[in-house]
């Protein structure tokens, strides 16, 4: 497999040392392509540039970005104008702090990154990495790719560094300003500790391989029946159950869930999720978190 | 309140919880418009059909697919949405698990799920104290979009937070990098003892309040000063640091004077003995990077 095409090259910052890396998509989409077509005829859609008041399409070197200010009044700034906006550091991921990766809520996550090491930024790279895995910090930094500043956190995976882009604090939408209706009545303890024993019956260990994407495959069998002239009947609306009592679906749910483990093989008799059989594995006994985060890590 | 992105119930058990999904992100990006250079009037994307060159609506494109002989096949909304009627409808939770066990690469965009009313709102309320007391949280799935998306559901202060997890294939291998860094000389003890004692010394507490996004700012400026007809000048670049070392004999240089400056540097900040790394205030930590920038 060829090494993945670099996106960037530049520099980390980290204390008195430069490392230099090359950033690489750590992530690709997989979703099924389509392109538009019209609907009538089948034909390929075009997009065309065209100038509002001429009518008139407009070749791409006449086309300049506009900052709108006021309705309808923009200021346009050149390309040299955005450059110096990146600012003179535009190529080095400053690495300022380091912290503790559970301190990092992973609504700050962003895209993901594999960094490989830079021209002459082979000794730098590894010494940098076993610095990072001995002390199990995550490092923040921030740079400016694609015209656009990105906090960023450095980690090591065992056998890479990996850089996150990760969200500031203002980009995370806060909880007052979404009304999100509250219960009116507290949960009673009873309630909770029957939740709590579904829970550790559905407990599994996450294994990224167990997941596929079953909805692509479904989706190719419907465009396969529509390639053969097949009409494709609307999906009936399934009914919301309302829940009268809580207690009771839940109970249900623990007895339906331990008959089915009676009934599955001695094999199966684990912590195994009941409907879905890629959905995890019995997970009798617990690793360490070092372990596990030993195993980790993508791809 | 934001009109929700999906709709649709939250199944757990034989539970079912009528819930709405949002975005927790907003963009803060500034945008440009694209404008015809010469009259400085806005560009307009029109979808012209390359048969006939009329401009098409866009209730009249279909999403094509191209098979292997050529031919398209086109399908519109409501045939996707046959595709998995359930798993458009339904997040089904699958099983719980640690948090720590899912690397953060494999998280895509967070939502915020809301109970669609108080009757709802009891059953999404337990399910979110019972993850909080085991320390779990909860792995399903769902289409949205027309796209299935394994999710990971747990909870932030009284709402609970979806995230979308990629599935593995769309994970990159990293083989071939980690063949690259493998290359590499083996660093010694010393240069990694030295390094994670930068680290260590450079280490706080994560706050996010804490960064904000200095180019947004900075080129808001820059659109202000443009707007006022002044001209903008690039700002002198910034001598880059004499001891830059990337690679043997310089680096453990490097990493060495590194750590004497930052220690000197947090003792003159006076809390650095007595509480380190976790406890260093803001300053101390500015002023280690700010000896850096200035060497």
């Amino acid at each position: 497999m060829p090494m993945p095409r670099s996106l960037w090259n530049g520099t980390i910052a980290f204390g008195l040392v430069r490392v230099p890396v090359k950033l690489h998509s750590a992530t690709e989409s997989k979703r099924i392509a389509f392109k538009e077509r019209h609907a009538l005829d089948g034909a390929a859609i075009e997009h065309r540039r065209v100038c509002a008041k001429e009518r008139k399409e407009v070749p791409y070197e006449e086309i300049v970005k506009g900052y709108e200010v006021a309705s309808g009044e923009y200021v346009v700034l050149s390309k040299e104008e955005l450059a110096i906006a990146d600012g003179a550091q535009a190529r080095v991921i400053d690495v300022d702090h380091f912290v503790a990766e559970e301190e990092i809520d992973p609504i700050f996550y962003e895209r993901a990154y594999y960094l490989s090491p830079g021209r002459l930024g082979e000794e730098a790279y590894r010494v940098m990495h076993a610095a990072l895995l001995r002390t199990g910090r995550v490092g923040i930094g921030r740079f400016v790719f694609h015209n656009k500043e990105h906090l960023a956190a450095v980690r090591a995976l065992e056998d890479a560094i990996v850089m996150q882009t990760m969200r500031f604090a203002d980009e995370i939408v806060s909880d007052s300003q979404l009304d999100v209706p509250r219960a009116a009545k507290k949960a009673t303890k009873l309630e909770l500790d029957t939740a709590q024993l579904l829970i550790d019956q559905l407990d599994a260990k996450y294994e990224p391989d167990r997941y596929q994407d079953r909805y692509r495959d479904e989706v190719m069998a419907l465009i396969e029946r529509k390639a053969r002239g097949e009409a494709i009947e609307p999906p009936e609306r399934a009914l919301l159950t309302r829940e009268a009592d809580l207690l009771d679906v839940l109970k249900q749910s623990i007895e339906q869930h331990g008959a089915r483990k009676r009934r599955g093989s001695r094999s199966n008799a684990g912590k195994r999720p009941p409907s879905k059989p890629s959905a995890g594995e019995p997970s009798a006994s617990k690793p360490t978190k070092a372990k596990r985060t030993a195993k980790r890590g993508g791809g | 309140m934001p009109r929700p992105l999906w709709s649709g119930s939250l199944s757990f058990g034989l539970v079912n919880v009528p819930v709405a999904l949002f975005s927790a992100v907003r963009d803060m990006d500034i945008h440009f418009n694209q404008l015809h250079a010469r009259d400085a009037s806005p560009i307009e994307t029109r979808r012209v059909c390359s048969a006939d060159g009329q401009e098409v609506q866009w209730d009249q494109i279909a999403k094509g697919y191209e098979l292997e002989d050529g031919r398209w096949v086109l399908l519109n909304d409501e045939d996707l949405a046959a595709a998995a009627p359930h798993k458009s409808q339904t997040i089904d939770v699958e099983c719980f698990v640690r948090e720590c066990e899912i690397d953060p690469v494999y998280y895509d965009r967070p939502y915020v799920l809301s109970p669609r009313d108080e009757a709802a709102a009891r059953a999404y309320t337990l399910l979110g104290e019972g993850m909080a007391k085991s320390g779990r949280v909860a792995l399903g799935r769902f289409v949205m979009h027309a796209k299935e998306h394994l999710v990971s559901i747990r909870p932030r202060g009284a709402v609970l937070t979806l995230t979308t997890v990629r599935f593995a294939e769309e994970v990159r291998s990293r083989e071939e990098i980690a063949e690259a860094v493998a290359a590499g000389a083996e660093p010694s003890s010393e240069q990694i003892e030295n390094a994670a004692a930068i680290i260590a010394e450079l280490e706080v507490s994560f706050d996010p309040s804490r960064y904000k996004d200095e180019h947004r700012a900075h080129l808001q400026r820059i659109i202000k000063r443009k707007q006022k007809g002044q001209k903008i000048v690039a700002p002198k670049v910034q001598e880059e640091p004499k001891v830059v070392a990337s690679s043997a004999p310089d680096l453990m240089g490097a990493l060495q004077e590194s750590l004497a400056r930052i220690r000197g540097e947090a003792a003159v900040g006076g809390d650095a003995k007595r509480k380190p790394a976790r406890r260093r205030s803001k300053a101390a930590v500015q002023g280690a990077t700010r000896v850096r920038r200035q060497s």
